[in-house]
């Protein structure tokens, strides 16, 4: 959405990132398989878990950060209108399942597979 | 009243998705047009114009959509939607999310995610915090943008006749190219829309031992899942993944062996219609909702049940 909005490029679930050039090179995560794409930059890219390790904050950096002004701003300051579009009507909870049930071994699995639920000929 | 359905195509046929989709926008109630964005795709287009419920096939040609991109079919959509259609519907597979938000996002309007009912033409279901519980919504936006969820609405049925029409493609946006796909060819059904899934998890302890699963996966002529922790661990590509943050599957058999069953993946499979549990724990939750739960080695118990069905 913010890459629509500023009319730039996207690369979603990203697993390799390679920038050369003034364009990057995008490996994503596709159904069954990767896509490489070629984008202009600046770009919006969303990444996959395996991209990289994340960076993690260290005690000391969590100290000092503590020291770091913390610029509050409002929406309207900012020109943008945040009313909800959507109403939730309501909110249900799912059927439960009620699993729980055992067979002694794999006869008995393939028995009821078969002649009970019918899944498999 | 008018629904413009977003095919996911591979120039030849449509993906399986797609009938879907054309299922879940006959819902809203109107005139249902399925847009095919491509290069050469008069295949996908006449196997949509074939579907029923499908009023008309908008087919947008031009060597640039050969292997389209989220912005180059965005701006397709967006030419063709100002005034003629109350409704967009896209997949909600890696293709559909890729495009729908930027739709959305050019319309400024807010869209609904992965929707699992239609009640009006404005309220939706839509699953939240994991499938955990389901929320009804509804969306006074002009223009509802909605992905569905595929498992959720029956594929469409052939029966149609819809006249197809082509449609100028947008010029090329220039912003990105596909340079590459490294798709992996399988003879396996596809993972969202087998008939029988089979899950591998931390419990195979290697990628070597997702063989053995292949093995019963052909007498079954299932599709082969993993759990998140497989495919963290490496054994099986990303793409193998059932689960809150993969695929979402309900095929009519669930095999989930070495899998314990975290909420993660449950929130993927739970509403498969007959799940078989395999492991060595007894305590698992997997086993809280598997119809049919087997406790013992997997090592010993898979090649023994692949035995059994031969």
């Amino acid at each position: 959405m913010l890459a629509a909005l500023l009319d730039w490029p996207q690369a979603a679930f990203a697993s390799k990132v390679e920038i050369a050039g003034g364009a990057a090179t995008v490996k994503r995560e596709v159904d069954g398989g990767l896509e490489t794409v070629q984008m202009k930059l600046p770009a919006v890219v969303t990444t996959d878990l395996r991209l990289n390790e994340p960076r993690y904050a260290t005690l000391p950096n969590i100290m000092k950060a503590k020291k770091k002004p913390l610029a509050t701003t409002t929406p309207a300051a900012l020109g943008v209108d945040v009313a909800p579009r959507l109403v939730t009507l309501r909110v249900v909870e799912p059927p439960k399942r009620k699993g729980g049930g055992k067979v002694a071994d794999v006869k008995e699995l393939v028995a009821k597979l078969r002649n009970e639920a019918k899944v498999i000929s | 009243m008018s629904i413009l359905v977003i095919a996911e195509h591979d120039g030849a046929a449509l993906k399986s998705s797609t009938p879907h989709a054309v299922t879940a926008a006959g819902r809203l109630g109107g005139d249902v047009h399925v847009l095919v964005a491509g290069h050469d795709a008069q295949g996908a287009a006449q196997a949509a114009a074939g579907l029923a419920g499908v009023a008309k096939v908008l087919l947008a040609d031009a060597p640039h959509l050969a292997a389209p991109t989220a912005e180059n079919v965005a701006a397709v959509a967006l030419a063709l939607l100002p005034g003629a259609y109350t409704h967009v519907v896209a997949p909600a597979t890696g293709y559909g999310k890729n495009i729908a938000p930027r739709i959305a996002a050019k319309l400024d309007v807010a869209q609904v995610s992965d929707v699992t009912a239609i009640e009006a033409p404005d309220t939706f279901v839509r699953p939240i915090y994991a499938g955990n519980a389901f929320a009804t919504v509804q969306s006074k936006d002009p223009v509802k943008v909605l992905t569905i969820r595929t498992t959720a609405f029956d594929s469409a049925g052939a029966g149609g006749s819809a006249p197809v029409e082509a449609v100028t493609a947008a010029p090329d946006t220039g912003l990105s190219t596909v340079t590459g796909q490294e798709i992996v060819k399988s003879d396996r059904p596809e993972l969202a829309s087998a008939r029988i899934v089979i899950s591998g998890g931390r419990g195979l302890a290697s990628g070597e031992n997702f063989r053995m699963l292949e093995a019963l996966a052909d007498k079954l002529k299932a599709a082969i899942g993993a759990s998140r922790a497989a495919v963290d661990a490496g054994y099986v590509p990303n793409d193998y993944q059932v689960g809150q943050t993969g695929k979402i599957v309900a095929p009519d058999l669930y095999i989930a062996i070495g899998i314990s069953g975290a909420i993660q993946h449950l929130a993927g499979m739970k509403d498969s219609k007959v799940i078989v549990a395999i492991n060595k724990d007894p305590e698992a939750p997997i086993f809280q909702i598997a119809d049919y739960g087997l406790v013992g080695d997997l090592f010993e118990l898979v090649p023994q049940l692949t035995a059994e069905l031969g």
